[in-house]
C-alpha cells in the first residue's frame, strides 16, 4: 500500500517537467480539436499519433497518446451541443440536451457543464484506476491458458451484445475479427494460415493500419457521403465551468461516475455505453424527467461525466489483463506494446511502475481537458467552420501516413483500403466494427489459449469449466449467447419475473405489517 | 464505441423492415459461404504430422471452430430475415440514393487511385499528396457548386492546389524531417 503511495508519487514527480507539461498539453489540444470534427474519432486520433509518436521515449509517446484519448472525448462535445452532431458516437448522449440548451441561447452554459462533468468523470476515473489495477493485476496473475481463453471469448461476445442494436450482427463482427487475426503466422509452430502463399500476409494484418481504416477511412466515406453541413449555433454566453451546478448534482455526478468506470471495465464495450447508460440511470432517478431532451443539466451531466469516467475504466482491463475496453483503448495498449511495454498480469511485475505512470498521465490529461476549457474554448471552434470537402481529403492522406509509418509496408496502405471500404458498407447495413477489432485484438491470446490449455489437459475439455474463474466467465459468456434464444429469454423473464412477483408479495405483507403496527 | 450508420429496426417502417430482412438474407448467404470456405481451409491445413506436434494444437483448429460459428450465426439470420418477410427474388434490398452511392464512389476512386496507384510507385509522396487532396477538394466541390447554381471558378481550383501543395508539403516535412518516419 505505502509501495503504491511512494510509486504514485514518484509518477506525478516525474510528469511535472517542461517537456511531459508540453506534451500533455499539446496532445490534448490535438484530441479536442479532433474530437470537435465531426466524423474523426479517437481511435484514428490515436491511431495516428502512434505513428507520428514512433521515435519519442516511451512516456512521452503514451502521455500524448492518454492525452489525446481524454481530449478527442472532450472536443467531441463542442460539436454535440453547437450543431447536434456528436464529435465522437460517445457524445451521442450530449447532443439533445446540450444542442437544446444552446438553441436556448445558453450554448456557452453548455460547454461549462460538459467541462464540469468532463473534469469530475475523468477524476474519479482516475481514481478507480489507480485502486483497482494493481488489484485486477494481482488476482489476474493467478490466469491460465482456460481463464484467458474464456476471458478472450467473454470480451468478444459482449461487445457483440452491448455494441449496436443487433446482437446477432455483433457476434459475426467478432468472429470475423478472430479469424482476420488468425491470418499470417500462427504463434507456435510459424505456420502459414489463409496466406494462399503470398509473403505479404505471412506477417498478418496489423492491428494500426486495420484500425484506421475501420475508423478512419470508413468516417471520412461515411462524412463524405452526408453532403450536408449544417450550421453552427452561436455561442453568446460565459462557457467558464459550472463547479455550482456540480455540487449540486452530486449525486448525478457520482452515479454516472460509478457507471461510467463499469462500463469501462466490460471488454469492447466503448465510451458510448458508459454516457447512455449514466444518462439513463440519471432520467430514472431525477425529479425533473420531463426536462430530458429540452435541456436538462442534470441529462448532460449525466452524458459527459459518464463518457469520460468510462476512459480510465477502459485502461484498468487493458493494462492488468491485456484486454482492451474500447477501441481507442485497444491501439493504446499496441501502442505500449511498440514501445516495449507488454499490458497484461505480468505487468506489475515487469513494470510494476507504469501502471501508476498511467494514473499520473491520466490526471495530467484531465488538467489539461480544464485549461482548454477555461480558456480556448472560441478559438477551437473555429476548426468546425472548416468545410468537409476540404477537410477529408486531408485526413484520408492522415489515414494513408498513419496506416504505413509503423512498419513502413505499402501493403498496410492496401489493407486499410480494403477494411476500410469494407466497413463502410458493413456499417452502413447495421455491422458494428468494434467486436470486429476487439476479435483482431484478441484473437492470437484466444489461439494460442486454447491450444495450451488443450495441452495442458491432454484434450480434455473439463478444466475449461472446473476452474472457479473459468466457470464464472463460462457462465456469463453462455448465458449472454444463449439470451438470443427466444425459449430461453422467455424462461429467464419467467423465472425473473416470478422473484420479483414473489420479493415484492413478501415486501408488501411485511410493509403492511409494519403500517398495521 | 459504437459508430453511426446501421439502421435501428426498432424506427423502421414495414417496407423498410422488409427491405432490411433482404438485405440481411443476402448478407446470411455471405456469412455461410464464409464460414464454409474458412471451415473448408482450416480442414485442408497441414496437420504438421511430420513435425510430431501434439494433435490439439494443429493450426486449423480454431479457425475450423470460427468457420463452424460464422455458418451458425449466418444460418440464424438467415432465419431470421426470412421470417421477418425477406425473399431473394421480387424485392429489392435497402434503397440507396443514387446521389450518395456516386458520392461515395467517387471517393472511394480517388481514395484507391492515391493509396494503391500513385502511393510508393515513384511520385514523390508530397506530389503525390498534393495531386490528391486537391484533385479531391475540386471534384467533391463541383457537385456542390453545381446545386447552387454556379459552377467553379479559377480562384476555387487555385485555393484547392493551395491547400493540396501546403498538405502535401507540411505532412511530408512533419513526419519526415521533425518525428524521422520514412514515408513512401
Amino acid at each position: 500500500m505505502l509501495a503504491g503511495l511512494a510509486d504514485l508519487g514518484h509518477a506525478y514527480l516525474g510528469f511535472l517537467n517542461f517537456t511531459s507539461i508540453s506534451y500533455g498539453l499539446g496532445g490534448a489540444l490535438l484530441g479536442i480539436i479532433v474530437g470537435c470534427l465531426p466524423g474523426l474519432s479517437a481511435t484514428l486520433c490515436i491511431a495516428l499519433l502512434t505513428t507520428l509518436t514512433i521515435k519519442l521515449p516511451a512516456n512521452d509517446a503514451i502521455l500524448i497518446l492518454i492525452c489525446s484519448y481524454v481530449g478527442t472525448l472532450y472536443g467531441g462535445s463542442r460539436t454535440a451541443i453547437l450543431l447536434n452532431i456528436p464529435g465522437t458516437a460517445a457524445n451521442a448522449a450530449s447532443c439533445a440536451d446540450g444542442y437544446a440548451l444552446a438553441l436556448r441561447g445558453e450554448a456557452g452554459r453548455a460547454i461549462g457543464i460538459a467541462t464540469s462533468g468532463a473534469f469530475m468523470g475523468t477524476l474519479f476515473g482516475v481514481l478507480c484506476l489507480a485502486a483497482f489495477t494493481p488489484v485486477l493485476a494481482e488476482v489476474a496473475l493467478s490466469f491460465g491458458a482456460y481463464e484467458f481463453f474464456w476471458l478472450a471469448l467473454f470480451g468478444v461476445a459482449m461487445s457483440g451484445t452491448i455494441v449496436g442494436n443487433d446482437p446477432l450482427k455483433g457476434w459475426l463482427m467478432g468472429a470475423l475479427g478472430l479469424f482476420v487475426a488468425q491470418i499470417g503466422q500462427e504463434g507456435l509452430y510459424a505456420y502459414d494460415r489463409f496466406t494462399f502463399d503470398w509473403d505479404q500476409l505471412s506477417g498478418g494484418i496489423s492491428l494500426i493500419p486495420a484500425l484506421v481504416g475501420a475508423f478512419g477511412f470508413a468516417e471520412v466515406l461515411t462524412t463524405l457521403a452526408d453532403p450536408v453541413e449544417r450550421k453552427l449555433v452561436e455561442l453568446k454566453d460565459s462557457v467558464l465551468p459550472r463547479f455550482r451546478e456540480v455540487v449540486q448534482y452530486w449525486r448525478t455526478v457520482l452515479r454516472s461516475g460509478v457507471i461510467g468506470v463499469l462500463t469501462g471495465l466490460m471488454p469492447g464495450v466503448g465510451e458510448d455505453s458508459g454516457a447512455w447508460m449514466s444518462y439513463a440511470a440519471a432520467k430514472a432517478a431525477s425529479k425533473e424527467k420531463e426536462l430530458f431532451g429540452k435541456g436538462s443539466i442534470d441529462g448532460l451531466m449525466a452524458a459527459e461525466t459518464g463518457d469520460m469516467a468510462s476512459i480510465p475504466g477502459h485502461i484498468i482491463p487493458a493494462l492488468a489483463l491485456g484486454i482492451p475496453g474500447s477501441a481507442p483503448s485497444a491501439v493504446l495498449m499496441a501502442a505500449m506494446i511498440i514501445h516495449g511495454i507488454q499490458p497484461g498480469p505480468m505487468m506489475m511485475i515487469q513494470h510494476p511502475q507504469f501502471v501508476y505512470e498511467v494514473v499520473a498521465m491520466t490526471s495530467l490529461a484531465t488538467v489539461s481537458i480544464l485549461i482548454f476549457g477555461l480558456f480556448l474554448v472560441k478559438p477551437l471552434l473555429l476548426v468546425l467552420r472548416i468545410r468537409r470537402t476540404v477537410l477529408m481529403p486531408v485526413i484520408f492522406l492522415l489515414c494513408t501516413v498513419g496506416a504505413y509509418a509503423s512498419a513502413s509496408r505499402l501493403f498496410d496502405i492496401y489493407c486499410m483500403l480494403v477494411i476500410g471500404i469494407g466497413a463502410f458498407f458493413l456499417r452502413r447495413r447495421g455491422y458494428q466494427m468494434a467486436p470486429f477489432v476487439l476479435g483482431l485484438v484478441l484473437g492470437p491470446l484466444l489461439d494460442k489459449s486454447l491450444r495450451r490449455g488443450l495441452v495442458l489437459s491432454d484434450g480434455s475439455l473439463a478444466p475449461f469449466f472446473s476452474r472457479p474463474i473459468s466457470l464464472a466467465f463460462a457462465v456469463v459468456t453462455i448465458f449472454t449467447l444463449l439470451l438470443y434464444v427466444p425459449a430461453f429469454k422467455a424462461a429467464v423473464r419467467w423465472v425473473t419475473g416470478g422473484t420479483g412477483s414473489l420479493l415484492r408479495a413478501v415486501f408488501s405483507r411485511r410493509g403492511a405489517r409494519e403500517a398495521g403496527k | 464505441m459504437s459508430e453511426h450508420g446501421g439502421p435501428d429496426p426498432a424506427t423502421l417502417s414495414p417496407a423498410e423492415t422488409h427491405a432490411l430482412a433482404t438485405t440481411d438474407l443476402r448478407g446470411a448467404l455471405g456469412w455461410l459461404a464464409l464460414g464454409a470456405a474458412v471451415l473448408i481451409g482450416a480442414l485442408r491445413m497441414d496437420r504438421l504430422e511430420a513435425q510430431n506436434i501434439n494433435p490439439y494444437t494443429v493450426p486449423g483448429l480454431l479457425p475450423g471452430l470460427l468457420g463452424i460459428v460464422m455458418m451458425l450465426l449466418g444460418g440464424l439470420l438467415a432465419a431470421r430475415s426470412w421470417q421477418r418477410g425477406a425473399r431473394l427474388r421480387g424485392l429489392g434490398g435497402v434503397r440507396v440514393d443514387r446521389t450518395v452511392a456516386m458520392r461515395v464512389a467517387t471517393v472511394v476512386g480517388l481514395c484507391t487511385v492515391f493509396g494503391a496507384g500513385l502511393v510508393g510507385h515513384g511520385l514523390p509522396f508530397w506530389l503525390a499528396a498534393a495531386i490528391f487532396v486537391s484533385v479531391a477538394i475540386v471534384v467533391l466541390q463541383a457537385p456542390q457548386r453545381a446545386a447552387l447554381g454556379r459552377g467553379l471558378t479559377l480562384r476555387d481550383v487555385a485555393v484547392a492546389v493551395a491547400v493540396g501543395l501546403g498538405a502535401g508539403g507540411v505532412i511530408t516535412l512533419v513526419f519526415q524531417q521533425i518525428f524521422l518516419v520514412r514515408l513512401p
